[in-house]
């Protein structure tokens, strides 16, 4: 049936528009609240699914330990790069450049850590329910995805409640607007940067968790997710991590439409395509009205 | 309001607005040839906004630029510079990691034809083009003194120096219409007498001037001065007449 | 200019000393070293070509590109192609691949060297996986994973470039060439246009200077470098598959520039030769290459971020010496 077919694309598109979204959502935390621009938000999400492959294989832990060990070490990573990468770029007069390059250095390296300790090989990852899939209307969802919509989905409320309603949120933004004037009222802006780095690990370490039971553990895999991550942000406008989930989407279901009408063999061919025309015809993204667009 | 005939640039009806706000509202001037002209106004009051519409930084939203009998309005900055009209900036734009000397020679660009072909085979235009900038950069070194700072980085230099190796380079280019953008922020009292020696010697040299200053001793070079305020031309005539005009003083006595 | 006539003649005679020792140690190298150190040497060569071009956008545009490695696939591929498949004569296919890579450049360029900083580098990234995709998909033109073979190799003046051995005493003198050509173009009206352009875009605007098209040309002629250099390639290993032509590579062209010196035209052969003697070295280590290259771009960016070759013209600066290609009083 035609149908089930356009039905099981649009299923996996709104999935992989999470996944996506959630890679965009870290990439928005780190922008909000640092204004650089995290190339390394992928390979977060790689470190988490590493952490959570490593524990569950090789240490026989309980998936949900495993989950939250990922999004732990991912979240010290975070913190990490921002002490050593990012705050003695800081410190020697850092350009967007120089910020960009560290990152992807930082990327690479993670990449390159994998493929030195895994090879070229795939490694699979167990997810929530196992290899259950729910039936839509012939097509199927695997339980795990739509555990992977619902916690995005949750994500992002708590991402609202924690930038409006907490006071390090409230901190976070405060220190990314205006430095000088955050730290004159006391709030300590060094630090604030660190865990909002720290942050945006958690977040990546989370998708990282979340994606690689759906497409599999692969030294390359960051980069990728990073580039579509970056879409789905810029789509989003950069600053709102609702706005990078619903950015996500788009880039999700485009993609997964153009691979029914084109090839799947193209599909990050058609992915990247949106990429750049994003960045061209519409930086600000569908919500963003103003910020530092192209760098 | 008043329009020479003979005039180099009309700025005619220029309106710009930003969203919401209103910067400039129907501005009309002229700066007749061979004049300096100045532009007053306090801050806000668009004089930027106005010069950036001028240089071709800025489109209008509404109303057109006139220059040598051409209307200029939707050519690009490029376009206008290689017509003559050219600009300086608020802070001196010079090309920090190049040499004062390297400076000038930039200048030149516009009287060259070279492209990247000629310059990777070194071909004998490029020699020639070489030539040729560097007599009219020792010229021009010259005139402005700057010969013993010509090896020196621009980076290096006071402001005051800076400002006056913006404004040779812009002379090596041969311009018609010279527009200042507020020459004299940073600079001292003693570099603003210099500055405006070096302004009077330019316009001697058959170079409109158009120049935009909140520094009254400054704007004194002026001939004709038109007053902005709040984007609209409130006044024009001699220094004089500027600061007995009612309407100057209440816009800044009152914001004052 | 001060005139210290003695210590300028002395200066000239030790640059010229200098040249003349440097190039008969570069012609001895061959016979002194292994056959898997003129490898190493040949492909220092190539990469110094491709590299070269990476660089020179990235010192004098201020631009990152990430994409040199599909140049360089274009580059390789017209030619094995062409010469495998369509049997046309060298250099026809090489110029092919030299006209695609300008035609890809031009067209890609010109709305996205609109972006600046990191969306620009960042499409240059996606640019690099679309290449390798397509690369893999169009493998009625490349061969996918199979890859060509059977590529001709170059011959000339009768010899036929078959060895390490023989393809160096061609390449090294190409790069020199191409070389050459950039530290002309510097000393151009092109050249201080493009320094005007990195170092203040708005009073180069003033100036007359037409800075988006200045971008894109700058971009062509980085492409045509990388396209030649993978031509060069092809006909060197006699074979070609798209692991040569992927992320890694593009990171590696990246770093010869990062390390290197993107302001420092030499300094791309100490880049060029770090980044194709480094895996040699360390393959018995496994496959850790990668690793100390994300490593070394991260410390090159934060603690050398002119890299050797600017490290290296500081200190030749400082000694009194001049290495930059100034536009000095009329003298050539």
């Amino acid at each position: 049936m035609v149908l089930s077919l356009w039905i099981q694309a649009i299923l996996s598109g709104v999935t992989n528009g999470f996944v996506y979204g959630l890679i965009g959502l870290g990439i928005a935390v780190v922008f909000r609240g640092a204004r650089i621009i995290n190339a390394m938000q992928g390979d977060f999400a790689l470190l988490g699914g590493v952490v959570a492959y490593l524990l569950v294989h090789n240490l026989g832990w309980p998936l949900p330990a495993a989950f939250l060990a990922a999004m732990l070490s991912g979240a010290v990573c975070g913190m990490l790069v921002e002490r050593l990468l990012i705050r003695p770029t800081a410190r020697r007069q850092g350009t967007d450049d120089s910020y960009l390059l560290v990152t992807l250095g930082g990327a690479f390296a993670v990449s390159a850590s994998v493929l030195l300790y895994f090879g070229r090989d795939s490694y699979v990852l167990p997810g929530i329910g196992g290899d259950q899939s729910v039936d839509v209307f012939n097509a199927a969802i695997r339980v795990h995805a739509l555990a992977l919509i619902v916690i995005g989905t949750l994500v992002v409320i708590a991402l609202r409640w924690f930038y409006r309603g907490t006071r390090l949120g409230q901190a976070m933004l405060a220190a990314s607007i205006d430095p000088d004037g955050a730290q004159t009222i006391g709030i300590n802006v060094p630090l604030v940067r660190t865990l909002t780095f720290g942050l945006g690990g958690l977040v990546g370490g989370l998708a990282g968790m979340l994606v690689t039971p759906l497409i599999n553990l692969h030294y390359e895999m960051g980069l990728l997710l990073t580039l579509k991550g970056f879409a789905a942000a810029v789509l989003g406008g950069l600053t709102s991590p609702f706005g990078a989930v619903f950015g996500g989407l788009v880039l999700g279901l485009v993609e997964s439409l153009a691979i029914v009408t084109v090839s799947s063999g193209y599909k990050d061919v058609i992915a990247m395509t949106i990429l750049i025309l994003i960045m061209i015809v519409m930086p600000q993204g569908l919500f963003g009205r103003r910020g530092r667009m192209g760098g | 309001m008043t329009e020479a005939a003979d005039a180099l640039l009309k700025v005619r009806n220029i309106s710009r607005h930003f969203g919401g706000l209103q910067v400039l509202r129907h501005v009309d001037f002229a700066v007749p040839e061979r004049s300096i002209t100045g532009l007053i106004g306090p801050n806000g009051a668009g004089k930027s906004t106005l010069f950036n519409i001028i240089s071709g930084f800025l489109t209008p939203s509404e109303g057109d630029i006139d220059y040598a009998g051409v209307r200029i309005t939707p050519l690009s900055i490029q376009q206008r510079s290689e017509m003559g009209l050219m600009r300086s900036f608020q802070t001196p734009q010079v090309f920090p990691d190049l040499t004062v000397w390297e400076n000038l020679i930039v200048g030149c660009h516009k009287h060259g034809r070279s492209g990247m072909v000629e310059g990777l085979l070194a071909l004998p235009v490029v020699w020639r083009e070489r030539r040729a900038a560097s007599e009219a950069a020792q010229r021009i070194l010259e005139d402005f003194n700057l010969g013993a700072v010509s090896g020196r980085l621009a980076r290096e230099l006071p402001a005051g120096q800076q400002r006056i190796v913006e404004l040779a380079r812009a002379v090596i280019a041969r311009p018609r219409l010279l527009c200042l953008d507020e020459p004299s922020s940073g600079l001292s009292a003693d570099e603003v007498q210099d500055l405006m020696a070096t302004i009077h010697r330019i316009s001697k040299t058959g170079v409109t001037i158009l120049l935009v200053s909140h520094d009254m001793e400054l704007i004194s070079v002026c001939e004709r001065i038109h007053a902005l305020c709040f984007g609209e031309i409130i006044a024009n005539g001699t220094l004089a007449e500027i600061q007995a005009h009612p309407d100057v003083r209440e816009a800044y006595l009152g914001i004052q | 200019m001060s005139s210290r006539p003695i210590a300028v003649t002395a200066s000239r005679t030790l640059t010229i000393a200098a040249w003349i020792a440097g190039i008969a140690v570069w012609a001895a190298l061959p016979w002194l070293l292994g056959r898997g150190s003129v490898d190493i040497l040949v492909f220092a060569g190539l990469y110094t070509i491709a590299g070269l071009g990476v660089s020179f956008l990235l010192g004098q545009c201020g631009i990152v590109s990430l994409a040199q490695s599909v140049f360089y696939g274009i580059g390789a591929y017209s030619t094995a192609y062409g010469t495998t498949v369509l049997g046309w004569p060298i250099p026809a296919c090489m110029l092919a691949g030299i006209v695609v890579s300008g035609l890809v450049a031009m067209l890609v360029g010109t709305p996205v060297l609109r972006l600046s900083g990191y969306f620009l580098a960042l499409a240059t990234l996606a640019l690099a996986i679309m290449g390798h995709v397509l690369f893999l998909e169009w493998d009625w033109l490349t061969g996918g994973t199979l890859g060509i073979g059977g590529i001709p190799h170059l011959s000339l003046f009768g010899f036929t470039l078959n060895t390490p051995f023989r393809f160096y005493y061609f390449i090294w003198p190409c790069a020199a060439v191409v070389l050459w050509l950039h530290y002309n173009l510097l000393r151009s009206r092109t050249g201080i246009a493009l320094r005007a352009m990195r170092d203040a875009p708005s009073a180069a605007k003033v100036a007359g200077i037409r800075v988006e098209s200045l971008r894109v040309r700058t971009f062509i002629l980085s492409a045509v470098l990388g396209s030649f250099a993978g031509s060069l390639f092809a006909h060197y290993v006699s074979f070609v598959s798209i692991d040569s032509f992927g992320i890694d590579r593009a990171i590696g062209f990246l770093l010869i520039a990062v390390l290197g010196g993107a302001r420092s035209i030499s300094g791309t052969v100490v880049g060029a030769l770090f980044v194709t003697a480094a895996p040699n070295l360390l393959s018995r280590l496994g496959e850790i290459h990668p690793l100390l290259f994300a490593l070394l771009l991260i410390v090159a960016v934060i603690f050398l971020p002119s890299g050797f070759g600017g490290a290296f013209a500081d200190l030749w600066r400082r000694l009194g010496g001049s290495l930059r290609p100034t536009v000095k009083d009329g003298t050539p």
